[in-house]
């Protein structure tokens, strides 16, 4: 066996691994997303009057995403090109890196939109909002600081999309919820990451199987050319005999 | 191979998906608008109503156009309407991942992953 074929093999034992990883994180996203629509389905069917839905009626137009996307990886402590993680950021630091994320202009804007507001919006709003009413609040000695501190009090939860769907959800949703967490942090990005790998590891075997049909090639042109050259030499020979045959009679 | 650069700015997930599917996600938090005016979502809620080029533009928009999306997540039943998009797909990022639906059972026949297994191997 040449050196490229057992490459070649020993590739594709790690591309076999890495498949039958990629199938036993299918099944675990598969079971989450069922229990996930399964919940869903139950806070449907249980939904108080008022709610029609638990869908995208109620879905804030200007929501931030808080599990976001790190990627790492092509290390050589890591067998994988890439590395996808999903995560929560710390609430407190979060508020604040979205608070510093923003133009004045619109901080401004945004400080006068709010005193059009009526309390009842105020418990839905994002946190991102809150901090920077906190800072207008600040400057207006008008406002009682008692709705200040109130206000910080909510930062951490208000980031939660269940507070979308009201103050009081179902048990149901808030499982959903659950089994979508686990997908988005802990399935999905280590599908992504295998998923990359894959792709990787199949672009190696297609390169070493080019390089070992090459090999192969130039081997079969040696042959061929040896053995052109054994021809030439037998013909030479025979000539040879001819003329010798020639000269005896 | 993907440089550090292609990378360090793709945060976000994006999902193309039916309502349930997107209401899920959202719910663990993946859910952003960019700031106005662009007021960019990174999901597309499918509809028996939604025509297939919406959900081709919004293919396009998040793996080419947008450049802070890492994973983007598709339904297997809507990539099965833009399935020669999906298949012909080879970026590095973001990477595409088909999920299961409610109504529609993960099928690891139509898996793009799956499909490029069986590419290698010959078949």
């Amino acid at each position: 066996m040449s050196a490229e074929t057992e490459t070649i093999d020993a590739l594709l034992e790690r591309y076999l691994a890495l498949l039958d990883t990629y199938t036993q994180l299918r099944a675990s996203l598969n079971a989450l997303q069922s229990a996930m629509y399964q919940h869903l389905a139950r806070a449907n069917f249980s939904a108080d009057r008022g709610i029609r839905y638990y869908g995208q009626d109620y879905y804030d137009e200007r929501m931030q995403a808080s599990r976001r996307i790190s990627i790492g990886g092509g290390s050589e402590a890591t067998t994988s090109p890439v590395l996808f993680t999903v995560k929560a950021p710390e609430p407190v630091t979060e508020a604040r890196t979205t608070n510093d994320g923003r133009g004045k202009d619109a901080e401004g804007k945004e400080a006068t939109l709010e005193k059009e507001r009526d309390p009842k919006e105020e418990t839905e709003r994002d946190p991102k909002e809150e901090t920077e009413k906190d800072s207008s609040s600040s400057s207006s000695p008008s406002q009682p600081a008692t709705t200040k501190t109130t206000d910080e009090k909510k930062k951490p939860k208000s980031t939660d999309p269940l507070r979308w769907f009201g103050i009081l959800t179902p048990l149901p949703l808030r499982q959903a919820q659950s089994s979508a967490i686990s997908a988005v942090e802990d399935i999905i990005p280590r599908l992504a990451s295998v998923s990359a790998e894959m792709a990787s590891v199949e672009l190696e075997v297609r390169r070493a199987r080019k390089r070992r049909a090459k090999a192969e090639k130039e081997k079969e042109k040696k042959k061929v050319a040896e053995l052109e050259k054994q021809i030439g030499g037998l013909e030479v020979n025979k000539n040879e005999e001819k003329q010798v045959i020639g000269l005896t009679s | 191979m993907a440089t550090q650069a292609d990378f360090k700015d793709r945060q976000f997930l994006a999902v193309i998906g039916d309502e349930d599917s997107i209401t899920g996600l959202l719910l663990a938090g993946i859910g952003h608008v960019t700031q106005p005016p662009d007021n960019q979502k990174n999901f597309l809620v499918v509809d028996n109503k939604t025509e297939t080029a919406a959900i081709e533009a919004a293919f396009e928009r998040f793996t080419t156009e947008r450049k802070d999306i890492g994973i983007v997540l598709i339904n297997q039943h809507i990539a099965d309407r833009i399935r020669h998009r999906i298949d012909t797909y080879t970026q590095a990022f973001p990477t595409v991942l088909e999920i299961p639906s409610k109504d529609h059972p993960y099928d690891p026949e139509k898996d793009s992953v799956l499909r490029r297994v069986r590419r290698l191997f010959g078949e």
